[in-house]
């Protein structure tokens, strides 16, 4: 009851002129970032999170901007999947897989409107999840000390290296390198500088908009040089454009399924909304057996991973919310919004900023529906941002990125900084290091340390706070478990491997 | 080979920075752990992640350089660089439309035609952030504007 109470709280400050004007513009603009090939939900959040700083805008609203244009991300990404068969986002590379021969056969009219259906369930049915579950978590977590913050953490790195999959060690370095970059700047404790060799403006350590922008825009622009398939034409969506009863029924309950599922994969720290995509394409996949045509264009191929990306990207929130530890990329700079409005996440959030967390619920809601209405009449008009050029392209974002660094500060130093950081980003990249995973820990690295530091205070430099209390063996446990995974998928592919050998 | 040439270069790094780390002394204990163990820990952490990469870089096959596309990454780059530095000089209008005119180019625009985005996109972003979006942007060169 008292959650309704707020939730209506929430919607009062959703449905300000201005939270709607900047939901709706949010919304817009992630549609046309997500669909983009190349600029997935962590560019566009990235790209407005400093101008929105610059703006001045309150932080309920900040963050509505910044969650509207994820949700926008993961609506959008599927119109170049479906019409141009190149995943606008990493999490619509499952669309691709049924959306592009559906539009090949005339039918992409039914797959755009359809998949957008299944995405407006799948986000309602996780905003919900949000709703019901994020506030039990935030009461339990209030009883999390320093000790249980600094494993949890542990622990959401160690998802990265479990979850992302083949490259676990890269990804666990890139973690580290976050970690890393984190410790720059004077030591918050003891006032000693650390890592900032003798340059004043990296003292108070490296700005999180700096490192956001270079690793994301800046090594998105130096990659972008390489595609050279530019000048491919879309599908054109003909026929009807609607889709009718009966193919709503045939995939209303792999949607639902599929939102449920997007959901509880998205609230697990480290795994998004393109593991959600993959798990629940793969399982419809194999539910529906003889009878499916997927792969080679059945309409429950585009509505499984659409619910479920939306679904993950809305579940992903509740980490964010409730333990201030982010379940993605894109929720890490979610996170780094916040903490530069001096607001620290975490389970208190609850308390202490209604207005923000559950103005961001409503927003979410009311994002949907925009979205939704935004989405069936104008993908023509979206379709055809498909064809804007790099030429126009490439530019608008590097100066949008530029203003956006150079407003924090008004220095060069940051400006030649964010480009460094872009270099040192499209380098890893093409080593295969996954970037996300680095933003997480750059996040995380202040926080990790200050509480792994509190803790120790406490005991007094006794190591064993760390293990001690119930809470966070268990976690321990969890930490062992996940870092386990990779060997365990490995033993089991070359058990496979040698039975085929004998086979 | 590139991930082993990477990891052995961060290997080194680590080592460095782990020299540098050492000196970092707090004058007064405030808390039992100090400021320099954490940087440390990281640091010996990532070394042994380098160290794997290192001896376990799993041999993907390494592709030939591309020449002509280094080239291009590092035009851009110099772009980048030369658009970061001149900002403040210039003003935002002028490096804008000479970044935007330099980058279309490398995107295979047509020197006319980036031209002219470049010179539009100057004027009018510099339109919307400073104006609308009250941002305050470097004038540089064009100062006279002011008036």
């Amino acid at each position: 009851m008292e959650t309704l109470n707020f939730l209506a709280q929430g919607f009062d400050v959703a449905l300000r002129p201005v939270n709607l004007l900047v939901a709706l513009f949010g919304a817009f603009v992630g549609t046309v970032v997500g669909l983009l090939p190349g600029l997935g939900p962590i560019n566009g959040v990235a790209i407005l999170l400093p101008l929105a700083f610059a703006l001045g805008l309150p932080p309920e609203t900040a963050l509505i901007l910044l969650a509207a244009v994820y949700l926008g991300c993961e609506y959008g990404g599927r119109i170049s999947a479906i019409l141009l068969n190149v995943p606008g986002d990493a999490a619509a590379i499952m669309t691709t897989l049924d959306g592009y021969p559906l539009a090949r056969q005339g039918k992409g009219g039914i797959a755009l409107s359809l998949s957008a259906v299944s995405s407006f369930i799948g986000s309602t049915v996780a905003t919900c999840g949000v709703v019901l579950f994020a506030p039990l978590l935030a009461q339990w977590a209030v009883a999390f000390g320093p000790a249980e913050y600094f494993v949890l953490m542990v622990f959401a790195i160690a998802c990265l290296g479990g979850m992302v999959g083949d490259k676990p060690v890269k990804t666990l370095m890139s973690a580290l390198i976050g970690l890393g970059l984190a410790t720059v700047g004077v030591d918050a404790t003891t006032g000693v500088y650390r890592f900032t060799f003798d340059s004043v403006s990296l003292s108070d350590g490296i700005q999180f908009v700096i490192v956001v922008i270079g690793l994301f825009s800046v090594s998105e622009i130096l990659l972008m040089l390489e595609n050279t398939h530019h000048g491919q034409q879309a599908v054109k969506a003909s026929g009807r454009m609607l889709f009718n009863f009966k193919e709503f029924c045939l995939t209303i309950w792999t949607t639902l399924r599929s939102a449920v599922a997007g959901f509880v994969i998205g609230t697990l720290p480290g795994a998004g909304a393109t593991i959600a995509s993959a798990v629940t394409y793969m399982s419809e996949k194999r539910m529906a057996g003889s009878s499916g045509r997927f792969g080679e264009g059945d309409l429950r191929g585009v509505a499984a991973p659409e619910a479920a990306n939306n679904a993950s990207a809305c579940g992903s929130l509740i980490p964010m919310l409730t333990l201030g530890v982010p379940g993605s990329g894109t929720t890490a700079v979610m996170i780094g919004a916040l903490t530069l409005y001096n607001i620290t996440p975490g389970p208190l959030l609850f308390e202490q900023q209604p207005d923000v967390v559950w103005g961001l619920i409503a927003s979410l809601f009311i994002g949907n529906v925009i979205l939704l209405v935004m989405n069936i009449p104008l993908v023509g008009l979206f379709a055809r941002m498909l064809s804007v050029p790099n030429w126009i392209l490439v530019p608008a974002i590097t100066v949008v990125s530029l203003v956006g660094v150079y407003a924090v500060h008004s220095t060069t130093f940051d400006l030649v900084l964010m480009i460094g950081l872009g270099v040192f980003g499209y380098l890893l990249r093409k080593l295969d290091f996954p970037l996300s995973s680095l933003i997480l820990g750059f996040v995380l690295g202040e926080m990790m340390e200050d509480n792994l530091r509190r803790a120790l205070s406490i005991s007094n430099g006794e190591l064993s706070i760390l293990w001690t209390s119930p809470i966070t063996l268990a976690l321990w446990a969890l930490v062992v478990l996940m870092l386990a995974l990779p060997g365990i998928r490995w033993l089991r592919a070359r058990q496979k491997k040698a039975k085929l050998a004998h086979a | 080979m590139y991930v082993r040439l990477f990891a052995g270069i961060w290997l080194l790094l680590c080592a460095a920075l782990a020299v540098v780390a050492w000196g970092f002394q707090a004058p007064f204990a405030y808390d039992p752990v100090g400021p320099r163990a954490y940087p440390l820990l990281l640091l010996s952490l990532m070394g042994a992640g380098a160290l794997w990469l290192l001896v376990k870089p799993h041999g993907e096959p390494t592709p030939p350089i591309n020449w002509t596309l280094v080239r291009k990454i590092a035009l851009c780059i110099a772009t980048l660089l030369a658009y970061a530095l001149l900002f403040e000089p210039l003003g935002f209008i002028v490096s804008t439309a000479l970044a935007g005119f330099v980058l279309g180019v490398l995107f295979t625009g047509r020197p006319l035609a980036c031209a002219i985005s470049g010179v539009l996109m100057g004027i009018l972003l510099y339109g919307l952030f400073d104006y609308l979006l009250d941002i305050p942007l470097p004038r540089g060169v064009l100062l006279f504007l002011e008036g």
